[in-house]
């Protein structure tokens, strides 16, 4: 976990969009230490497809513009680099392709079906594969991207540094509110 | 085009002589039934053998289309949080404190178990900007903190108690404040709150450096509260002599001082500008005390150089609302010597002021049961009320338009004194009631306290009771020797009454043990009367509180008492919907304390009605 720094720490990442009426779309990327206190935020100014664009990436347009454009630039500007990076999207996981970094996805015990429905929309390129098994850090479950389930077993051994009671959606809440919260403040001047 | 061919080995049959061919009209020919024979034919049946010629491939096209998307431009906006005061890492959970306190890790409740009892989770408590927080970074650095109840759970921070949902709700409002009011009802934890939200922000590097200022015998209490809900916290108390504590105001890397108002009023009041020290936070406990903005400890408490102004009480307002002017002065929040009126004190209490009552967030919390014992003088006391009263009224008719709220003040305690008990027989209503009360508390194994406005009282009081094995606390107990009184009361089964006085007794101690509370005479003002109720109605207490106001029928007792449930219906209106008599005070002033006698001075055309005509003074 050279990136992350000290091996008896692990920094988490919560990576999280939202959708700007009209205006496109703005990631944030929330790095906090192995308890959810936050350590550092960074998010993008919004960003919006032109039709070109559009036409030419057809399904592959969102995965690109969520994983590869904002994830990665997200993830190159923090100056706290995280051992892992959390999202509630299966569309950021393509940010895995992009990156040395582990990305998961935190779902629900009961967040199977939620994750079939979504798993629909997205290429299959960033689809996690259904026979693989989530990981429960913390109290939630954390599925990897298809490509690279070698993360899970990089996660497993660092698994002990997060707190068992530790809620690893509810930070992503946070970026959620702190995204709206930029919106709010910066970009409906 | 032309082509001369010869052919050597091939005679020709017909026309030996070389022969020019057009080939166009050649291959008509031969394609015609009239083949001319040229001697080409042979060569055309011939097969072909091809050879392969290597041509290096030209890899530079030099005019194909092509597209390269745009780089979408992308910028980003950061925040790094500061880092916070490191603490003492996570140890193994120690089993008590030097204090006994049983100390627990809270832990949140597993997901099988919610689910199993059906129960809705408990809506986390986020800390919220507020609303003076301009700059998103400021804003930003709010929203992005963990829940409360996960940033306590899952940290290092022990807690011995799982704070209430309400609790939750003002440590994150105190949070976020840079200017606060905690004026929560007594008993609901103001301290704990205060202590818990000091602890978040060290840890989150928002302050570094605190004063926490308070009444001089309520020191040993914030010691031991800090000690059981922040015990990692290095707390120093500014005491000794003037040097010792000289160097403890410059001391540096000291998280938390405590001080009392006389020392810091002194001592910062005398210290040169250059060496006043300054601090991220300065809480004021007991803030009803620089409600005299004129005074000395306000003046300095003001003086102070911060960047966070709290203040905790339980009564905001003691006397008239405009004192909480006064502390929003502290809090900065009015400009100097700002006036607010009643509109404007409204919307600021709505955005400064946090105030919970018991009824609201204690739903589950023992009650407290009032009973007013309507007690007629002894006959002793009665023949001896009559003379005082008749006596008094007719000096003070006496001294016409020279009569001043001193003279009725002195007629009203000597009359309050008479219904105590009286001073020629020793005879006491109360004391009979009491007493009686007092034996079924005591066969129960209960314990009662007892609140009277005078050391005398109290004093007289004592002998009386040696039954119940009665202790004093009051002003005249040196401090060193307090502690170890309220200790006794806790731990002796056989003291069975605390005879305090409003004064000393009637703010910041714990007594929740105790089921009975008397209010043996009446104090000035019904929120010191609350205060001194909440001693023992608050937090952990497990049984219901029952209160006895004792009241001498057909005495000026009755008169004061009405007048003070008036008074509670103005606290109310400021601090709910703000709406009133801005002039009126909760204490009795001069015209409520003449008008508790009808005092009439003699006239050419009989008697007039006499009073104050101006100023009005409060009385306590």
């Amino acid at each position: 976990m050279s990136e992350s720094g000290q091996d008896n720490q692990l920094r988490l990442g919560f990576l999280e969009t939202i959708e700007i009426d009209g205006r496109g779309r703005i990631g944030g990327l929330l790095v906090t230490n192995h308890s959810g206190r936050p350590l550092e935020f960074q998010c993008t100014t919004p960003v919006r497809p032109n039709r070109t664009q559009e036409i030419l990436f057809g399904e592959s347009l969102k995965p690109w513009l969520l994983g590869e454009l904002i994830g990665g630039t997200l993830l190159n500007r923090v100056s706290i680099k995280p051992g892992v990076v959390i999202t509630s999207d299966p569309l950021l996981l393509e940010l895995r392709n992009h990156t040395a970094i582990p990305v998961a996805l935190a779902e629900d015990e009961g967040g199977a079906d939620a994750h079939q429905t979504d798993s629909a929309t997205f290429s299959t390129d960033t689809e996690p594969n259904s026979d693989d098994r989530p990981v429960r850090v913390g109290n939630s479950l954390l599925r990897f991207h298809s490509g690279h389930q070698a993360d899970a077993q990089s996660l497993k051994s660092r698994q002990h540094l997060i707190p068992d009671s530790a809620d690893l959606k509810e930070p992503l809440e946070r970026v959620r509110e702190a995204l709206a919260e930029t919106v709010r403040t910066v970009f409906s001047r | 085009m032309t082509i001369s061919s010869s052919f050597d080995n091939e005679k020709p049959e017909h026309n030996p002589e070389p022969v020019t061919i057009d080939t166009f009209s050649l291959l008509e020919e031969v394609s015609s039934p009239q083949l001319v024979q040229t001697g080409f034919n042979p060569a055309l049946s011939r097969i072909p053998t091809p050879q392969t010629v290597s041509v290096p491939l030209d890899l530079q096209v030099d005019c194909v289309p092509q597209w390269k998307p745009r780089r979408i431009p992308l910028k980003c906006i950061g925040l790094t949080l500061p880092d916070g005061m490191e603490f003492v890492p996570e140890q193994q959970p120690k089993l008590e404190t030097s204090d006994g306190v049983q100390l627990k890790k809270i832990s949140p409740p597993s997901p099988k178990a919610a689910g199993d009892s059906g129960e809705q989770k408990q809506k986390p408590t986020r800390i919220r900007p507020p609303a003076d927080a301009l700059s998103l970074q400021d804003r930003l650095f709010y929203l992005l903190q963990p829940p409360l109840e996960s940033w306590l759970a899952g940290q290092e921070l022990i807690m011995p108690f799982e704070p209430f949902s309400y609790q939750y709700e003002g440590i994150a409002w105190l949070f976020s404040s840079q200017a606060a009011l905690l004026a929560d009802e007594m008993g609901l934890g103001k301290t704990m709150q205060t202590i818990t939200a000091v602890r978040l922000l060290l840890r989150s590097g928002q302050v570094r450096r605190i004063l926490l200022v308070c009444p001089k015998p309520l020191i040993p209490n914030w010691q031991r509260e800090f000690r059981t809900w922040a015990e990692e916290l290095p707390v120093v108390t500014v005491e000794g002599n003037g040097s010792r504590r000289r160097m403890l105001w410059q001391m540096p890397g000291v998280p938390i001082l405590i001080a009392n108002y006389e020392l810091v009023t002194r001592d910062l009041s005398e210290m040169p500008e250059d060496d006043q020290p300054r601090f991220d936070l300065v809480v004021l406990d007991e803030a009803q005390r620089i409600k005299n903005r004129d005074s000395n400890t306000a003046k300095v408490a003001r003086a102070i150089s911060r960047r966070r102004s709290w203040a905790l009480t339980g009564t905001p307002i003691e006397n008239r609302p405009e004192e909480l002017g006064a502390l929003f002065e502290f809090m900065e929040v009015v400009p100097p010597r700002g006036c607010p009126d009643m509109r404007q004190l409204s919307r600021l209490a709505d955005r400064y002021i946090l105030r919970r009552t018991k009824d609201l967030v204690m739903k589950d919390m023992p009650p407290r049961i009032d009973r007013d014992a309507d007690l007629p003088l002894t006959d002793a006391q009665t023949a001896a009320y009559r003379i005082a009263e008749k006596e008094g009224v007719i000096q003070l008719n006496e001294l016409g338009d020279s009569i001043s709220v001193r003279h009725v003040f002195e007629l009203v305690l000597r009359l309050k004194q008479i219904c105590n008990y009286d001073p020629l027989t020793g005879e006491s209503a109360k004391l009979e009631r009491l007493a009686a009360d007092m034996e079924e508390i005591a066969a129960s194994g209960g314990k009662a306290i007892l609140f009277s406005q005078w050391t005398k009282t109290i004093d007289w009081l004592e002998p009386r009771l040696k039954q119940f094995n009665p202790l004093v606390y009051h002003g005249g107990v040196p401090v060193k020797k307090r502690e170890p009184i309220l200790q006794k009361f806790k731990e002796d089964p056989d003291a069975h009454i605390l005879l305090m006085s409003y004064g000393t007794g009637a703010v910041g101690l714990n007594l929740q043990f105790a089921g009975y509370v008397f209010l043996f005479d009446r104090w000035w003002n019904p929120a010191i009367e609350d205060q001194a109720i909440n001693r023992a109605h608050r937090i952990g207490v497990r049984n219901p509180v029952i209160v006895t106001r004792f009241i001498s029928t057909s005495t000026i007792e009755e008169r004061i008492d009405r007048v003070l449930r008036e008074k509670r219906e103005l606290f109310e209106a400021v601090l709910g919907d703000g709406d009133g008599d801005g002039n009126r005070s909760l204490s009795l002033n001069a015209s409520e304390i003449f008008g508790l006698f009808d005092l009439k001075a003699r006239s050419q055309d009989g008697s007039r009605s006499i009073g104050p005509k101006c100023e009005e003074q409060d009385a306590a």
